[in-house]
């Protein structure tokens, strides 16, 4: 058995949904302590003065990225191993809809945080969907608003929007594939010990700060941006991804093409994260 | 007969269609306009020699040899909040690195238009500093 066959057999969805399951509670912990009208401070009183508050925020961060890539193992494996095939197109692509929900559940949470990566972060968004043509504003009025409401609209979809339709896209996928917690028991245990070593990121503003770094998924975007119109690179780049992804279902040659296209992406896009992180 | 029936039903939908979509017409208007903000005065108590520069959430200060003036600090790009570098005397973005003179006129970058300028008015009578005012 070769090595991508021995990856592809481990069980990452799993995986990635006890990480789920870790990042729920510690994220409904957090909330009890959160103030969206400050969220600087908010999360500074958490790092800071709340007892163990430091704690939950790096659990609930580290399991969150860990959900996060554990699921994009998951997606990938299940198309190497060709197990997606099992699934119709329209559950494939419900399935396929969880990944940018997930990114967006991620990315709300830099918002959150308030500091100089998760307030420019929030701008940024909200001016990139500014620029989609005639549906632009509504979806900023309902994913972030920003500007006219600072985080409380970022703050519900966080916390309820987001994980609902992650849900309701997940359900049926979750009814037929459950994980034990009981198996995972090493996996909390990492997960437990990663949050009581590591503090949980944190950037005050700096008056001569020179450069911000954007979450780590988005540094490829963050560089596109500084080259081409908002519209190409921080909107139309990423979703033609989702959309090849999706695209993979279809029949030859189509498969085919999309795969191809889906890995010259990240090719690319790994690229553009790399200059980024050089910077 | 047949034909004349169904053309009237047809041409009857579409009428409908045209009446609600300008019926709709004046509630997306209503619905899509947003309302200017008011004029905001923020004071700065605090008196700037010449050359130097006061930054606040919102806007530059800058204090030259015969005025003040004030530049947002809002990137015209996707609006990532400028910094001011001392050793180039320009306002870089740092999200993107788009660089504006102290002015707010746009020199590089990914950013196409210039920053807003804000009036900034000297403090006269007891009052030290200055009040800007902040618009839109």
């Amino acid at each position: 058995m070769n090595i991508a066959a021995r990856i592809t057999d481990i069980k990452w969805g799993e995986k990635s949904l006890i990480s789920l399951y870790i990042s729920v509670v510690s994220g409904v912990v957090i909330a009890l302590q959160y103030d969206p009208r400050h969220p600087f401070y908010s999360t500074v009183s958490l790092d800071m003065l709340i007892p163990f508050g430091s704690f939950w925020r790096s659990l609930h961060f580290y399991s969150s990225q860990l959900f996060f890539l554990f699921s994009a193992v998951h997606l990938w494996a299940v198309i190497y191993n060709g197990a997606y095939l099992r699934l119709s197109m329209p559950k494939w692509l419900f399935l396929v809809g969880t990944f940018p929900a997930s990114i967006l559940l991620l990315f709300t949470g830099y918002v959150l945080r308030g500091d100089t990566t998760g307030e420019s972060a929030g701008i940024i968004a909200e001016q990139l969907c500014l620029t989609i043509p005639y549906v632009g504003e509504l979806f900023n009025s309902v994913l972030f608003a920003v500007s006219e409401e600072g985080v409380k609209r970022v703050y519900a979809n966080h916390l309820i929007g987001l994980g609902v339709i992650w849900g309701v896209l997940a359900w049926d996928h979750l009814r037929r594939f459950r994980a034990n917690i009981v198996n995972y028991g090493f996996l909390i245990v990492v997960t437990l010990s990663i949050a009581l070593l590591w503090d949980a990121p944190m950037e005050p503003m700096q008056p001569g700060m020179s450069h911000i770094s954007g979450p780590w998924f988005f540094l490829g975007v963050q560089e596109f941006l500084r080259y081409i119109h908002p519209l190409w690179s921080g909107v139309v780049f990423p979703v033609v991804f989702v959309i090849a992804v999706a695209v993979i279902r279809l029949e030859e040659p189509w498969r085919k093409r999309a795969v191809l296209f889906s890995i010259a992406w990240l090719c690319i896009y790994l690229v553009a994260t790399i200059i980024a992180l050089l910077r | 007969m047949k034909e004349r029936r169904s053309f009237l039903e047809n041409s009857w939908f579409w009428v409908k269609l045209f009446a609600t979509a300008v019926l709709c017409y004046p509630l997306f208007r209503f619905l899509h306009y947003r309302i200017p903000q008011k004029p905001r005065l923020v004071k700065v108590n605090q008196q700037l020699l010449e050359g130097e520069v006061y930054l606040a959430p919102d806007f530059v200060l800058f204090q030259g040899e015969t005025h003040a003036w004030a530049v947002s600090r809002s990137c015209t790009h996707l609006g990532c909040r400028l910094n001011y570098n001392e050793e180039e005397h320009l306002l870089i973005c740092p999200c993107h690195m788009s660089k504006f003179t102290t002015e707010g006129k746009r020199i590089a970058g990914p950013a196409e238009k210039d920053l807003s300028g804000f009036k900034a008015e000297k403090m006269t009578g007891d009052g030290k500093g200055y009040i800007v005012t902040l618009i839109g």
